[in-house]
């Protein structure tokens, strides 16, 4: 791939990213802005500390905005917001 | 700074120099040693992260303004991790920070102990006594998916199922030993401060239901879950943003040591940004130049044969707009792929403390 088409797919995902951040931000009040958040930080216990309660409101922020169900799936999905973005966009999955 | 447990610890160990410590790299095999540590329990010498106590009435004003962290309501029974910067805001150490009745103690990454406790010393206050309690004390840890069990039969299963981050002031065998619920490898996780004429004992009974693990097995596993090694990672000049350790520091909190720099940094949104990749043959070199679309873009920070991916394992530091997992990119010639953190999912993550 060219760096143009590279760039473009970089920015699909931190796009993505981008709207969880501000979304996590959002839902559960932190006092950080979103860009402080980064894509491969832990979430759960360790980084952003989010606990089990925590969890359970992003499930439902993220079908309200994402319109994904994650109800089902395990706590990998928590691991970062990029594998998150994994999770509501799976078309990001694809290599480029 | 050599390990009390030296003499405990199997002859063929094969050690190396870390920073200010020698370490145990590891004690008979890494595949095995990382293998136990992903499976069932490892038991770790941690004789070269080094213990500085701060005590006296402007302990907590002290460690508030050297620790990267709100450390002001950090009390007795809980513990966290933080960053240490210097004032152009590049890292001293990462510490575990326990709350203690008197103050606080730090514990410093592997190796990392004098420059600790030198930084720490060039900033003293009036108040606030600064003492290197490694000559009294060492810590042991407990790192595994079943490493909770090791807890139940060797201290307390009561101890095992402890929050994070908290902290316990106990008792093995009748020593006083300070006990925690930690981690560094995203599996279950726990740390023993010990006296160290007490140590070999407690090491001995670890033994009895874990295997030991060495540094290298450990830093693969913090790798894989993308836990800061600040000795491979804060490599020169690199800002926190750039490292990608933001979670280390609480922007939120008024002051504190490089706070404007970090800052900064932030706002300015320059420099590099990192990422974890995989994918090529042996294992690049530090400084080993990334490419994009036959563009450099960045170099590498540094790379392991990783046993869990079965492959190599690194992180490199590139061009802000192309940090991101999913991107083909070449490292010294050889195609790789960016990747989504964490690189392997910790068997901890789907096991209950029974």
């Amino acid at each position: 791939m060219t760096i143009d088409e590279l760039r473009a797919k970089a920015a699909q995902r931190q796009q993505t990213c981008s709207q969880i951040k501000k979304m996590i931000v959002s839902r559960l009040d932190l006092e950080i802005e979103p860009g402080w958040i980064t894509d491969d930080q832990p979430l759960f216990g360790r980084g952003l500390e989010l606990d089990s309660l925590d969890v359970l409101e992003l499930y439902v922020a993220i079908e309200a905005e994402f319109g994904v169900a994650l109800y089902d799936s395990d706590m990998a999905v928590f691991g970062s917001v990029s594998r998150l973005a994994d999770e509501v966009d799976p078309t990001l999955r694809a290599p480029a | 700074m050599a390990s009390v447990l030296a003499s405990l610890h199997p002859e063929d160990t094969v050690y190396g120099d870390v920073g200010d410590a020698t370490v145990p790299l590891r004690f008979s095999s890494f595949p095995q040693e990382y293998q136990v540590l992903r499976e069932r329990a490892a038991v770790l010498d941690l004789g070269g992260h080094r213990l500085i106590e701060i005590t006296g009435p402007a302990a907590v004003d002290f460690a508030q303004r050297v620790l990267a962290r709100d450390v002001e309501y950090l009390t007795s029974d809980r513990c966290m991790m933080s960053l240490v910067l210097d004032e152009s805001g590049q890292v001293v150490d990462q510490v575990v920070a326990f709350g203690r009745e008197e103050g606080l103690l730090l514990e410093s990454s592997c190796g990392a102990g004098a420059r600790l406790l030198d930084h720490l010393l060039a900033h003293a206050e009036e108040g606030a006594e600064i003492a290197d309690r490694s000559a009294d004390l060492t810590v042991i840890g407990l790192e595994g998916p079943y490493a909770w069990g090791v807890v139940g039969r060797l201290i307390d299963g009561e101890l095992a199922s402890l929050p994070f981050e908290s902290v316990v002031d106990t008792t093995w065998n009748g020593v006083d030993i300070v006990f925690a619920r930690t981690g560094y490898t995203g599996e279950y996780g726990y740390q023993m401060i010990v006296p160290r004429q007490a140590a070999p004992g407690l090491w001995a009974g670890a033994l009895e239901h874990a295997q030991a693990a060495g540094q290298e097995a450990l830093e693969l596993a913090m790798l894989e879950v993308r836990q800061p090694i600040p000795r491979h990672e804060a490599t020169p000049g690199a800002s926190v943003i750039e490292i990608g350790a933001n979670w280390l520091v609480d922007i939120t909190k008024d002051d504190f040591v490089g706070r404007a720099a970090v800052l900064e940094a932030f706002e300015t949104g320059g420099g590099l940004r990192t990422v974890g990749f995989t994918g090529c043959e042996g294992v690049p070199a530090p400084g080993t130049r990334v490419l994009a679309g036959g563009q450099d873009v960045g170099e590498v920070v540094y790379a392991v044969q990783s046993a869990g991916l079965g492959a190599t394992l690194g992180l490199a530091r590139v061009d802000p707009e192309l940090a991101a997992a999913g991107l083909g990119l070449t490292v010294g010639g050889v195609d790789v792929t960016t990747l989504t953190s964490p690189y392997i999912v910790p068997k901890s993550w789907s096991i209950p403390i029974i």
